[in-house]
């Protein structure tokens, strides 16, 4: 079993919220499942609109521009969202999700053909970064500079420096999508309009920043997570080979159990009960996600977990855009995973671990060493 | 196979036939207008929420707990709302009508 225990656990049964200390900064956690969502839905007193204060630890040193559509809120937030929020439905397209299974396809044959790989950095990241020039429509070329980038955009043992990498990569994107305009993301961005108006480049940029950001981690956390439990419980695959249905409510599963995302943060314009006005709280995905209340044996896998309320993907207004992508990539491997009929085992592997504060919390993997076989 | 009617928010009456598991799922192969079901039918995403006509309400039965706590913070929530991906189809349930809610 792959032990990743819920460190949140005592505080959510004891009390409503959990100080955490961030830079000298008092963060209350919201701890619990219907006081998250009642939050995200309640945007006058948990605002989004701070710029580089989205995250728990404030993002001024890893990049110059606000985030869009995230670091906004309603009304703006509703026409910022609007702008890029057909693009990120092109997955519902039958064509697209052919296109994704053409990928993952390819990185399965691949593995099958070298026997043995980490798959954070041999298998996640490739696919990750693949799989979002498809997105972002762009050529697939573009992944390798982006695989260059490692697992984290921002923060890969560097103190700060690989954000201006990615400004500068965002920045000549748009100055090559003026010159020869198409349908990719960068050209939708130009040719936007918002309230009337057209977007300034430092928005442009804050949506650019967004889309590199958020998908990576979460992607090559839950993506990695699939061979973890694939390799876990040898009846997984075959049962979805069986029932291919079974493969959403396991990706569902996945997001639940992995919750990439721990944490994201609002900002109070006024006082409220947990927080001061101008302080911040922070929304713990990652403790609703294990709520015994909602998830009997919340610290178990359970494929076929139904109902399965999780806000893996957040809540309210600013759900994950990247959603549909994201569901429809790890659906897409757990199918072929179990159409091939591999057999993975676990050589090595090496847990990752986040510090909220004084908590400690296993998010990923730092490596995870499989064998890939095909069953004859 | 049971029928079910959808009524869409543009009033759109879809009536369809269908031996899915449950109502989303049905709708979902018939791309009834404001069931999107982007979780996949385990009670996450809200975005099938339909009202069930009152004569249905019956056989249908009331959310779950689980459920609710969606609902109830959905805006157009009242005593008919159900997550249509909670809605086993069964042959009881043929001739049933719901309409989608609003969003
Ligand atoms: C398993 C993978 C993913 C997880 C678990 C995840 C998680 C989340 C969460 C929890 C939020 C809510 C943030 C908030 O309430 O402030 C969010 C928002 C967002 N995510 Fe994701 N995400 C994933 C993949 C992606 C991908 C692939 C992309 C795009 C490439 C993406 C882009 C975004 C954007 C643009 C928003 C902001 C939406 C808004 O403000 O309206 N995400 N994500
Ligand atoms: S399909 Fe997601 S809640 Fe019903």
């Amino acid at each position: 079993m792959i032990s990743t225990p819920d460190p949140f656990r005592e505080a959510r049964e004891t009390s409503l919220t959990l100080p955490v200390d961030v830079n000298g900064e008092t963060i209350p956690l919201l701890l619990r499942m219907q006081d998250i969502r009642k939050a995200c839905k309640n945007t006058g007193d948990f605002s989004s609109a701070n710029p580089f204060h989205i995250t728990l630890e404030p993002e001024t040193r890893v990049r110059s521009y606000r985030q869009f559509p995230i670091e906004s809120d309603p009304p703006e937030h509703t026409d910022y969202r609007a702008i890029v929020e057909p693009l990120f439905r092109r997955p519902e397209q039958p064509a697209y999700a052919a296109r994704i299974e053409e990928l993952v396809r390819r990185a399965v044959t691949a593995a099958l053909e070298a026997g043995e790989l980490e798959v954070v950095r041999d298998f996640a990241l490739p696919l990750q970064s693949r799989a979002l020039t498809l997105l972002l429509g762009l050529p697939e070329s573009e992944a390798e500079t982006w695989i260059s980038w490692g697992v984290h955009v921002f923060h890969d043992g560097d103190g700060g420096q690989k954000g201006k990498v990615l400004e500068a990569y965002t920045a000549a994107q748009f100055e090559r999508a003026a010159r020869e305009p198409g349908e990719d993301f960068f050209s939708v961005l130009n040719q936007a309009r918002f309230q009337g108006r057209p977007l300034s480049f430092e928005e442009k940029q804050g949506f650019a920043n967004l889309a590199f950001a958020g998908g990576r981690d979460t992607v090559i956390g839950t993506v990695t997570r699939i061979f973890a439990e694939a390799a876990n419980d040898p009846k997984l695959l075959p049962g979805i080979r069986a029932t291919p249905d079974l493969a959403d409510s396991a990706v569902e599963e996945i997001v639940r159990i992995t919750t990439p995302l721990t944490a994201i943060s609002r900002t109070c314009p006024h006082d409220t009960a947990v927080q001061k006005a101008g302080g911040r709280i922070g929304l713990c995905w990652a403790s609703a996600n294990r709520e015994e209340r909602f998830f009997p044996e919340p610290d178990r896998f359970q494929a076929d977990r139904n109902p399965n309320p999780h806000v893996g993907f957040g809540f309210g207004p600013h759900n994950c855009l990247g959603a549909p992508h994201a569901r429809l990539l790890l659906r897409t491997l757990f199918r072929i995973l179990a159409e091939q009929d591999v057999t993975l085992r676990i050589q090595t592997q090496e847990l990752q671990f986040e510090q909220l504060g004084t908590v400690t919390r296993p998010n990923g993997f730092q490596r995870l060493r499989i064998k890939i076989t095909k069953q004859l | 196979m049971p029928n079910i009617t959808y009524i869409t928010p543009d009033e759109e009456t879809v009536t369809i036939q269908s031996d899915e598991p449950n109502l989303m799922k049905a709708a979902k192969l018939e791309c009834v207008e404001g069931i999107d079901g982007n979780c996949g039918g385990v009670c996450s995403c809200a975005t099938c929420h339909v009202h069930v006509h009152p004569d249905w309400m019956e056989k249908v039965g009331p959310p779950g707990d689980i459920e609710l706590t969606l609902l109830e913070l959905e805006d157009d929530f009242d005593e008919t709302s159900r997550l249509c991906c909670q809605i086993p189809l069964t042959p009881e349930l043929d001739g049933i009508v719901v309409r989608v809610a609003d969003r």
